[in-house]
């Protein structure tokens, strides 16, 4: 199982005894044959996860390789010493036991440069303490509702995200542009309903959230999730009824542009959704180091939303 | 500016940059090759990145006749040839359905009207953003129009009005004293943004950064570690189309009063004790005050070297020397090249030369700021390592390949002691992997947001002009005949390798 999974997530790599990591990234640095142009290091991404979502990392990682990124790739299992892989930017460790993880990502970061660990699995208690060695942690699970609960007592020790926080951030600056305008912002005291279609329950939830906690929500104000059954979007369609002014943003038809209204300016907006793959995603949040308090105040609003 | 009760919730926290409030752009000169080439582009690439307010609309005005539909159509066709955006896409066309046109001559207060009236149609925005890509002769009589229409001033306190003026900001000191003038009789100076594309280059900006948010450049910053400074601004091309207003303006003119001088004064200017509009002018002022005439009776030394190309070879094709160029006085003195020694009377910078040069026709484009650093005191490895030592080096890259470059010597690998230079090298291309925006993107957000920080203000225009109009003065009393020449894609003339050579030192071979 081991074997194969390192095989998926590296494939060009070199097999080294998980003592001689370091001595092997030094090698590979001065290998003349690398395929890539070098680049600046920016940070270490250090991704927990079980095999089957380590591999789409794995690739997205490779995709933004030469954006100056370390990845150190991390299954859980019962090693002490597994066998690694190494290639001149990533190095995959399979089967590693839980409790040594903390060792491995204190050894293997870029000591001088920012850590940002990539959480798509694993167990709660591992989560919580490699908060300490991380700068920036990122979640990204299917159910994160447990995972959440457990952010919540981390705020005050490393940035947090979601990743689904950063597939928002085009509906969220779309909605936040129509209210640029006095009219919107002053309809928003009278919300009366806000109807969010989903593919992804989560994203819908972090999203209304995220309105709860950012606008003058009046108490009789409601707020219904409908899950979209024919999508897989985070979001299809947000609609705030706000008294006497309708905003309106919604997915156009082809999925590459948001289209926003605003019915008491008949202001009309359209957006590139821009690019929602993973290696855009977690490139878009490799480039934050700081504590995103209004996605601390969305997640703690979320999780008032029902799953 | 927004009142802070009233501000948009939604921001808060937003991985988004401040957007404008709405915001009628308004461009005089909207046929012209400015607004083709770089500002319709600018504003596309503005809309896709979401940077621009929910309600935003474009008028168009020039003196060519053009319905709604066509300026659409010329705003889809310069994104084909300058944006790569080959066919409409959504965001151009949601876009273009915001555009719109007003012809008419420009002193003509029907034009104004008829503005006002377009701008009420779309919803008369909070904010409007007059860009003046027109000539500097008809900037004051529009100025004057758009006041008398009621224009530059803002209705509420929400609202605001203001202006972007393109170079040159007049042509001596007493045009450019005229100039701010006349435009403060109807704007307060926090209105006019005086653009100089130099300054929203990244590389530009990255000047501030390098130097104030780092902490070991700063101590070597001065006249103990600093030898001399070399600011470069090399073209291969001729005047092209602008035949008409280079023989007025030449290199001088076009260049050194604006461009090179606020590159000289990022390079010089103390820290500003914050990074807004006010302290870095402030400070950017400073370094031009202290700076010594160019033209003055203190020495007998020649500051100042101007020369005119004749023909020669750029990029391995033949051309014509600047006298034969269409619309060229075949008898102009114009310069096309010129190279200045520059000294300020500063206690960080008391004697060290700042040494530019630019112009036209040069064998290759490229800007660049080089910092050579004294060389050590004593040269220990002179005995086992005969080559003398080239002294540190940083170069900052403006244009093409942004970037920093740090040259120092290194020890070469094997058993004896030899020394060699090498180059450690930043490129913005390699560093970061995602595209730098063009300067008028940043230039034309910071207007509609108001920030001035990359912006001229006018008592920096004039004290550039204070510098560089005596010099004019001396050009213009030359005969012709005494013009030094430069063969085209040569680096200058003779006379520009003497000035720099009467100090010891040299250009840098770019």
């Amino acid at each position: 199982m081991s074997e194969k999974l390192i095989d998926g997530l590296l494939p060009s790599g070199h097999d080294v005894p998980f003592g001689e990591i370091e001595a092997a990234f030094a090698r590979l640095a001065h290998d003349g044959r690398r395929r890539r142009v070098p680049r600046a290091l920016l940070a270490t991404v250090i991704v927990v996860g079980p095999p089957g979502r380590l591999i789409p990392a794995a690739e997205a990682l490779d995709q933004l390789g030469d954006v100056g990124v370390r990845a150190i790739l991390i299954s859980e299992g019962t090693q002490a010493e597994p066998v690694a892989r190494v290639t001149d930017t990533a190095v995959a460790v399979s089967g590693l036991a839980p409790k040594y993880l903390n060792n491995a990502v204190a050894a293997l970061r870029l000591s001088s440069l920012p850590a940002a660990v990539w959480w798509r699995g694993g167990s709660i208690e591992t989560f919580g303490d490699i908060a300490e060695l991380a700068d920036r942690l990122i979640m990204d699970i299917e159910h994160p509702d447990e995972l959440w609960k457990a952010a919540l007592g981390l705020f005050e020790r490393t940035a947090l995200t979601d990743l689904r926080w950063a597939a928002l951030t085009r509906w969220r600056s779309a909605l936040a542009h129509l209210f640029d305008l006095p009219n919107v912002r002053r309809g928003a005291a009278a919300m009366k309903q806000v109807t969010i279609e989903t593919g992804d329950r989560p994203s819908a939830r972090l999203y209304g959230g995220w309105l709860k906690s950012s606008l003058p929500w009046p108490s009789s104000a409601k707020l219904d999730i409908r899950q979209s059954a024919a999508s897989s979007a985070p979001l299809e369609c947000v609609s705030l009824d706000c008294g006497g002014v309708a905003v309106n943003l919604r997915m156009r038809e082809g999925k590459r542009c948001l289209e926003g209204t605003a019915s008491a300016s008949e202001s009309e907006r359209i957006v590139p959704t821009g690019d929602s793959s993973l290696a855009s995603l977690i490139g878009e949040e490799l480039g934050m180091r700081t504590r995103d308090l209004a996605f601390e105040r969305a997640l703690i609003a979320a999780r008032q939303i029902p799953t | 500016m927004q009142p802070a009760d009233d501000r948009n919730p939604l921001l808060d926290g937003l991985r988004i940059e401040p957007t404008p409030s709405p915001t009628a752009l308004i461009i005089f000169g909207a046929s012209g090759d400015l607004t083709r080439r770089k500002l319709l582009p600018a504003i596309y690439h503005l809309s896709r990145g979401q940077r621009l307010p929910a309600r935003f609309t474009v008028v168009g005005i020039a003196r060519t006749e053009m319905t709604d539909d066509q300026f659409r159509q010329q705003f889809h066709d310069s994104l084909k040839e300058f944006a790569g955006v080959a066919k409409p896409d959504d965001v151009s066309s949601a876009l273009a359905r915001r555009l719109f046109y007003v012809h008419g001559e420009m002193d003509d207060p029907a034009l104004y009207r008829n503005l006002l009236a377009k701008v009420q149609a779309c919803g008369a925005p909070d904010g409007m953003l007059f860009y003046l890509a027109i000539p500097p002769e008809v900037v004051g009589p529009v100025a004057d129009q758009l006041a008398t229409a009621g224009l530059t001033t803002a209705p509420g306190a929400d609202a605001w009005r203001r202006v972007i003026v393109e170079k040159p900001f007049g042509s001596d000191l007493d045009s450019a004293r005229a100039l701010n003038q006349r435009l403060h009789k109807y704007l307060d100076e926090p209105q006019i943004f005086r653009i100089d594309h130099y300054l929203g280059k990244e590389t530009v900006q990255n000047l501030l950064v390098f130097r104030f948010a780092n902490g070991m450049f700063e101590p070597v910053w001065n006249r103990r570690y600093i030898d001399h400074v070399q600011i470069t601004a090399a073209e291969t091309v001729g005047v092209e189309r602008r035949a008409a207003y280079y023989e007025r303006a030449g290199a001088l003119r076009d260049m050194v009063q604006n461009h090179l001088m606020q590159v000289l004064a990022l390079v010089a200017m103390e820290p500003p004790i914050a990074f807004s509009a006010e302290n870095v002018r402030d400070r950017k002022l400073d370094v031009i005050l202290s700076m010594q005439p160019f033209v003055n009776d203190r020495d007998d030394a020649d500051h100042v070297v101007r020369a005119q190309y004749v023909a020669g070879w750029v990029n391995g094709a033949p051309v014509s020397g600047y006298r034969q160029e269409e619309g060229v006085n075949p008898a102009s003195t114009t310069d096309t090249y010129v190279a200045l020694r520059a000294y300020l009377d500063s206690w960080r910078w008391a004697g060290v030369p700042f040494y530019l040069r630019t112009g036209k026709r040069l064998p290759k484009r490229s800007t660049e700021i080089a910092i050579q650093f004294r060389k050590p005191p004593l040269h220990i490895f002179s005995r086992v390592s005969p080559t003398p030592i080239a002294p540190n080096l940083l170069i900052v890259n403006v244009q093409p390949d942004e970037g920093i470059s740090l040259r120092f010597e290194a020890k070469l690998p094997g058993t004896r002691m030899q020394l060699a230079p090498v180059m450690m090298n930043f490129r913005y291309g390699s560093a970061f992997g995602r595209a730098v925006p063009e300067a008028y993107e940043t230039l034309l957000l910071d207007a509609m947001l108001g920030d001035a920080t990359l912006f001229a203000r006018h008592d920096f225009v004039e004290a550039s002009w204070a510098l560089i109009t005596p010099v004019h003065e001396a050009f213009a009393r030359a005969k012709a005949s005494e013009i030094p020449t430069y063969e085209a894609g040569d680096w200058g003339p003779h006379e520009a390798d003497a000035l720099i050579a009467a100090d010891g030192r040299r250009w840098r071979t770019l």
